[in-house]
This record gives C-alpha cells, sequence and structure tokens, in this order.
C-alpha cells in the first residue's frame, strides 16, 4: 500500500471535485454511497449529499462547493423530471464547466433523451468504478 | 454580502490550491464573529450547526459554514459528508456551505482554512462557523482561529480521567453534551464534563468565563437556542473582557507561523527529491543510518549548514 501522504502535500493540482446526490423522493441510497466512496478511492474530493435533494439544492450546492461535476442517481423512475429540472438550471446559472452525469434505473429510451439534454453519461447496473473514475478524469475540465 | 456568492466560491478554490488571499481583502477582516465547533466523529457536530444555522437566521444573521473532513492518507481523495446535513440552507442567500477536504493538514483544520476564514469575513457574513474534523484527544488547532469553541460530546465517551486529560477537553469555552435524546448514562456524563457545576446554565461574570455545559439533543431539536445564547454570552464576555482582542492577536501571529511552516514542509519534501538525499533516507530504512545522524546530513544538503 503505498500512502499519498508525501505526494499529495507537493501536489499542487487540486484533485477532482464532484458532488454525488439524489433529487427528488427517491429513498435508494447503496448505489449513490458506493460511487460516491469509489470515487474517493479514486482520489477524487467527493461532496455527498444524499437522499431528497431538490434540483434546486443540488445546484445552489453546486455552486458553493465550486464542484467539477455532478452525478445524479436515480432508481425510482423520477430521474426526467429531476435531472431535466438540474439541467434547466444549470443553465439559468450559466454554470459552465461542470460536467454531469448519472447512473442508476434508466431505460435506453430515456438514456438518449438525457443526453440531448447535456448529460454527459449515463452508467447503468454493471457499472465498474474504474470506469466511472476514467470516464470523470477524461471528461473534468482542469480548473 | 459585498461579495456576490460566485466571485466568493472561486476565491475559496482558489485560496483552498495554497493561493494568497488579495492582501488589500486582508485589512478588511475582522468583523466576522468565528465559531469554532469541534468533538469526535459521530457526535452531531454538523446536526447541530444545521440547527444553529436556524437560530443564527431567525435573528437575521448571515452565517459562512466551512465543513472540514479528512483526506484520505491512502488515495488522496475524500469523501465530504458533512453539508448532506445541512444541504436543506443551500438555497438559502444568506448561507455560505463550504465542504474542505484537509488535504493531508493535521490538527483537525486545512492549510488554508484561516484564509478561507477571512474571504468569508470580507464576504460580509455575520458569523462565521468553522466545524474541524472529528477530532480525537490531540487535534485542538481551532483554538488558533476561532473566537468561541464549542466542544461537542455525547454520553458514554469516557469517565473522569478522560475528562481529566489534557488536549480537545481544555480547548471548549462551551461544551455541549449533545444526543441527550439516549437516555442511557447522561446525568453521570453531563457531570463528568462539567466537573460538577450545574448542567445547562450560563452563569458567568465579565472578568472570569465559567465554562458551560449545554444539553443538546439535535434529534429532537432541544437546547438549541440555548447553546445559541452560551455562544453569544461568551462572546460578550470576550468584548467585555479585553479577551477577544488578545485572542485575535493570538490567531493572527499562529496563522503566520503555520504558513511559514507549511512553506517550510513544502521546501523539505522538495529538497528531499534530491538522489543525494534519498540515498541518505534508504540508509536509515537498511538501519545503516540513526534518524538524528540522517538529519545532521539532511540539513547540509537543505540549507547548506548544521541548522
Amino acid at each position: 500500500m503505498e500512502f499519498a501522504l508525501t505526494k499529495g502535500r507537493m501536489n499542487s493540482t487540486r484533485p477532482i471535485k464532484v458532488l454525488i446526490a439524489k433529487a427528488g423522493l427517491d429513498g435508494h441510497e447503496r448505489g449513490a454511497l458506493v460511487v460516491a466512496m469509489g470515487l474517493r478511492d479514486a482520489g477524487m474530493e467527493v461532496v455527498y449529499t444524499g437522499i431528497r435533494n431538490t434540483p434546486e439544492q443540488i445546484v445552489a450546492a453546486a455552486i458553493q462547493e465550486d464542484v467539477n461535476a455532478i452525478g445524479l442517481s436515480s432508481l425510482s423512475g423520477g430521474h426526467m423530471v429531476q435531472f431535466s429540472r438540474v439541467m434547466e438550471l444549470l443553465k439559468k446559472e450559466k454554470l459552465k464547466g461542470v460536467l454531469v452525469f448519472a447512473g442508476g434505473i434508466i431505460p435506453d429510451d430515456d438514456v438518449k433523451k438525457l443526453k440531448k439534454l447535456g448529460i454527459k453519461e449515463v452508467f447503468g447496473p454493471g457499472s465498474t468504478i474504474a470506469g466511472i473514475a476514467e470516464f470523470l478524469r477524461k471528461n473534468v475540465q482542469a480548473k | 454580502m459585498t461579495m456576490q456568492g460566485r466571485e466568493l466560491t472561486k476565491l475559496v478554490t482558489r485560496l483552498e490550491s495554497g493561493e494568497p488571499l488579495p492582501s488589500e481583502l486582508y485589512t478588511h477582516t475582522g468583523k466576522a464573529r468565528i465559531i469554532g465547533i469541534t468533538g469526535p466523529p459521530g457526535v452531531g457536530k454538523s446536526s447541530l450547526i444545521d440547527l444553529l444555522i436556524d437560530e443564527l437566521r431567525k435573528q437575521d444573521k448571515t452565517v459562512g459554514v466551512l465543513a472540514i473532513d479528512p483526506t484520505s492518507p491512502i488515495s488522496g481523495g475524500a469523501l465530504l459528508g458533512d453539508r448532506l446535513r445541512m444541504q436543506r440552507h443551500s438555497e438559502d442567500g444568506g448561507v455560505f456551505i463550504r465542504s474542505l477536504a484537509t488535504r493531508h493538514h493535521h490538527g483537525g483544520l486545512t492549510d488554508s482554512t484561516s484564509q478561507i476564514v477571512h474571504a468569508l469575513d470580507t464576504a460580509g457574513f455575520d458569523i462565521v462557523i468553522v466545524e474541524t474534523v472529528g477530532t480525537g484527544q490531540d487535534e485542538v488547532e481551532v483554538a488558533e482561529v476561532a473566537d468561541t469553541v464549542a466542544v461537542v460530546l455525547m454520553p458514554e465517551l469516557g469517565d473522569e480521567i478522560q475528562r481529566a486529560k489534557s488536549g480537545l477537553m481544555e480547548i471548549a469555552d462551551v461544551l455541549v453534551m449533545n444526543k441527550t435524546d439516549l437516555q442511557v448514562g447522561v446525568a453521570a456524563s453531563v457531570t463528568d464534563a462539567n466537573s460538577g457545576r450545574a448542567a445547562g446554565t450560563v452563569a458567568t461574570t465579565m472578568a472570569v468565563w465559567q465554562r458551560p455545559t449545554i444539553h443538546t439533543s439535535a434529534k429532537n431539536g432541544e437546547g438549541i437556542t440555548t447553546l445559541c445564547g452560551a455562544l453569544d454570552a461568551h462572546h460578550a464576555y470576550l468584548v467585555a473582557s479585553g479577551n477577544l482582542a488578545r485572542r485575535r492577536e493570538r490567531a493572527a501571529r499562529a496563522e503566520v507561523i503555520r504558513l511559514l511552516q507549511s512553506r517550510m514542509t513544502m521546501s523539505i519534501l522538495h529538497a528531499l527529491e534530491a538522489p543525494q538525499a534519498q540515498s541518505i533516507l534508504t540508509d536509515v530504512a537498511k538501519r545503516k543510518l540513526d534518524p538524528h545522524d540522517a538529519v545532521q546530513k539532511l540539513s547540509k544538503v537543505i540549507w547548506g549548514s548544521n541548522k
């Protein structure tokens, strides 16, 4: 096990900062928490705001935390309404350079629609943490 | 607020990365009240802050919160999980919450905490709350940053010997016994924490501060008004006794020393990258050279003399 302690102190570049949140009344937290812990283990700073966030709270948190990316999780079918609203608010706030990705149980037809709204990728069942981390490293704009 | 939210959040990011606060801003600091909330992991610090924000907003005060969680010594990543307890305040324009990872700083805060406190201060927040990492006995740096320190404990954390120990227990201006909804052992713990003084009262004169113990239950929302009153009373005492100025002078000196230490550490770590330094470290690992002799040799490598 190599410790990041010494190297980390010398590394002046900011780790990728990600907000992981669940919007709406969906209480299925395990997946979002697993991704949050996985990205932590991939060396990222993860703000985890848990379940029952409103899209408004998510966008306000993304601004205050100055995150590079927002990860939205949904397993209860509310993704079109909730995620659309998040994208609408991001546009309204003119929050540029913040990557949005999603995960959970989301039908293929909706994945297409969500991508049209600007959600960069949707990770369904079977996705790996390594894959999500790699996706973020490739697509996050350095701040 | 004089600084727009977006401007502030970007400034905080720069400070977090080690950039200095613009000097013209520093001259405008010193207006905000700085409250430190510390204590072991899981005692309810974030949940109490969530409720304190309600109280302070009722008084029309604006609140900035810095919520610190540890960086992984293994991956360099962090799970910042304080905000979720206060997330319902996100949309309130009078509240600004920022999660910070320690980025390998020890002591309960981050390298840049003082600088970020200044930023929130100049942004016009009336109160700046600094929530430390979940602390052990010896992470007491918040006492060098905050005007008032509340140490949050919960029942069953230890006996009177634990209370008598140095460190965390000594830096409390206000002791908070949270989770009083857990019925087991509450009365005994409160007596321990308060060394026999009556709990929940704020009896003090302007000359002497008698540290109160406040009973709270963040779960049931109990004791929050009393806690807010105790924090206010401590501030009033600091002002009346002249200790506020003394405390802030101490904080300013400590901040410079910390920044200096941080810079020295960085320059040492960079110097240690040199092959000559690395071979000295390897010799210690192979037990060919003892650590003190290595320091003598490395001092020469780094500073050119045995300083």
